[in-house]
């Protein structure tokens, strides 16, 4: 286990966006949060990372913030500087893997978009370029809010793959992914969000066992039987 | 600094500066005796405050109206792009943070102040007199003022969710000093010592090339508390309740650096024409008065005799002189139904026992009257090393070139260039 996240709750005002939230992360892992829109899955990831502050809970490690990076969904930073600008500052601000640069660049595409500037790409492309800041950070920890979102279906089974290469060299992935067809076809295991509470944590045969559990008489062919299921 | 609101600020400083450069030398050269006019009045004419204080004045009104949005833009704009989210996972410290980017603010700032100072490379080619340490201290002080800005306007970036409010609430603090100087001008007391550290009035001390400490103290205590306030609410992760008790201690502390640093004694004149001192002769004897002096004015708050009495003479005193106290003694602010008063308009010098009246103002009259009540001989008299002004009787040639056509081309090419290299 990577680490432990145990209790977390957030309130916005009268609202719980978050209610008593605890669940695992391995090592290695493409771990996907999945629940509908406004479960709380960007909260979740937000106080994870640090720029939210949860109202009560724990992570163990104590130290787990540094070992974490966050690409948050629908931010376009910098957007007076060029791409490649924003991907040197990445490296030299964030310590990031300058050995990476090409590969990354390469992986998604960025070559043609290097000297744009941030503010003037489409929603995919800066997708793109997020992710592209998202894996040149030297944390072992990637949480990224919604890395398919704007991405066309080329594009998305391309990232994906570069995702999935990342993942193999040992980086562990926590996505939120609200298409759950995506996420199932690229999640290890799973963490469903409904309502801020946690319904189910695991491997698809995991969350169809606890879906069955509740409903014996039900047949779950995929995830997407399995979410309308659980939430 | 690739923001418009940096390019604005460059594009209108070249207009701003030649406007008043080009007044200000044109001025400086009638009463010189250009054309024939008023000639020998320009003896007394000092660079400092002749051409320079007004030329500079133009930084100031950039350093209000302009130089906020571009320290808005940059704080408020990392928030509102969601870069912040990016750089708060850095885990270093928010003040360490938002000090580099004040930094790079000021940089920025430099950058805006060249008009300015290539007006003193243009002077120079006119043949025109430079006094290096009176010349700093303006742009020291200019320099300072931008400080300020930038911290306030950092500050309320941070405080606020929108870069609008936080140019309503930047101008409205401004403007809340201005208040405070009317007060002062009204009602004195209180609001007169808190006047004499708002950055207009800081910036009217080093355009006469007065640097006191305790100002200059004040001023970097405002401006590190203001990136501290910014540092503190740019830490999003952070409980808003915590950020707000924090605020209140750093307020807390900040007042008290503030008092503490209002007692700090300590100035230098830096202008050549030693506009703030007494001459030499008179301070050497005022710093050895042999019994403490007590002063006291019958002049109300608004009387220009008043105003005249403290910009002539007790403000150089205060600065001459330790066991010094001055009291100011009047029922009503604009003074008009005390002129019957049986005491109105007199100066009372108080030192051992003995007392001297005087309702002379000038900085002659009141040294007259010091030496008269401590028994101590005037200085004689040293005529010959007055300063007597370096008159320059020559037009402004090449700075509407330079100011209106040259500087504005520049800018805007640069804007032009670094625009098509993002592209």
């Amino acid at each position: 286990m990577l680490f432990e996240v145990s209790g977390i709750c957030k309130r916005f005002g009268r609202i719980a966006a978050l209610s008593d939230v605890s669940f695992q992360v391995r090592e290695g892992e493409v771990l996907g949060l999945i629940g509908p829109n406004g479960a709380g899955k960007t909260t979740l990831l937000e106080c994870l990372a640090g720029v939210l502050p949860s109202d009560s809970g724990a992570v163990s490690p104590r130290d787990f913030s540094s070992r974490l990076f966050y690409v948050p969904d629908g931010i376009a930073p910098w957007p007076s500087q060029p791409v490649d600008w924003a991907l040197d500052f990445t490296i030299g601000f964030f310590g990031g893997r300058a050995e990476r640069r090409d590969e990354v660049i390469e992986q998604l595409d960025l070559r043609p978009l290097l000297r744009q500037s941030i503010g003037t790409l489409s929603k995919g492309q800066r997708k793109r370029a997020l992710l592209a800041i998202g894996l040149l950070t030297p944390q072992p920890v990637l949480l990224i809010d919604e890395p398919f979102d704007g991405l066309d279906l080329r594009q998305g089974r391309e990232i994906a793959a570069a995702l999935r290469r990342h993942a193999a060299r040992g980086r562990t992935l926590f996505l939120s992914i609200h298409q759950i067809g995506d996420a199932g076809r690229f999640c290890d295991r799973f963490v469903l969000l409904s309502g801020g509470r946690v319904c189910g944590e695991g491997t698809v045969a995991d969350l169809a066992a606890l879906a069955r559990a509740r409903d014996a008489s039900a047949v779950y062919g995929n995830m997407e039987e399995v979410f309308l299921a659980l939430t | 600094m690739v923001a418009r609101s940096w390019w604005v600020l460059l594009l209108a400083m070249g207009p701003l500066v030649g406007m008043s450069f080009i007044s200000s030398v044109r001025t400086y050269a009638e009463v010189s005796g250009l054309n024939g006019t008023s000639g020998g009045v320009g003896e007394a004419m000092a660079p400092l405050i002749g051409v320079w204080a007004p030329t500079f004045s133009a930084c100031e009104l950039a350093a209000v109206f302009l130089l906020p949005f571009v320290a808005i833009r940059l704080v408020a704009g990392d928030r509102q792009s969601g870069a912040l989210k990016l750089e708060l996972q850095r885990r270093m410290p928010a003040f360490a943070r938002i000090g580099a980017k004040g930094l790079v603010l000021l940089a920025g700032w430099l950058a805006a102040m060249l008009p300015p100072l290539s007006a003193i490379v243009l002077w120079k080619s006119y043949g025109g007199a430079l006094y290096a340490p009176e010349l700093m201290s303006l742009v020291a002080g200019h320099i300072l003022n931008a400080g300020l800005t930038i911290a306030l306007a950092a500050a309320m970036a941070a405080l606020t969710e929108h870069p609008s409010t936080a140019a309503i609430l930047t101008l409205s603090v401004t403007v809340g000093t201005w208040i405070v100087d009317f007060f002062a001008a009204i009602h004195g007391g209180f609001w007169e010592r808190a006047a004499h550290y708002i950055p207009s009035a800081m910036v009217a001390q080093f355009q006469h090339g007065l640097v006191q400490l305790d100002t200059v103290l004040i001023a970097l205590v405002l401006i590190a508390s203001g990136l501290a306030v910014a540092a503190i609410w740019t830490r999003l992760g952070v409980a808003v309740k915590r950020r707000a008790y924090e605020s209140a201690g750093l307020c807390a502390l900040a007042a008290g650096l503030i008092f503490a640093c209002s007692l700090v004694n300590g100035s230098r004149d830096f202008s050549e024409s030693r506009d703030n001192s007494f001459p030499e002769a008179d301070e050497e004897v005022l710093r050895r008065l042999p019994q403490p002096l007590t002063i006291e004015v019958h002049l109300a708050q608004e009387d220009p005799r008043r105003n005249e009495l403290e910009r002539r003479a007790l403000s150089k005193l205060r600065r001459a002189t330790r066991h010094l106290q001055i009291r100011y003694v009047s029922r009503t602010s604009i003074g008009m139904f005390e002129e019957t008063s049986p005491h109105y308009g007199e100066i009372w010098y108080q030192a051992d026992g003995h007392k001297v009246m005087s309702r002379v103002t000038t900085a002659e009259g009141v040294l007259e009257s010091i030496y008269a009540v401590e028994g101590v001989a005037a200085p004689p008299d040293t005529s010959e090393i007055v300063f007597r002004g370096h008159p320059l009787a020559v037009p402004p040639k090449g700075a509407g070139t330079m100011f209106y056509v040259l500087w504005p081309g520049i800018v805007i090419a640069s804007a032009l260039i670094v625009r098509r290299r993002l592209r």
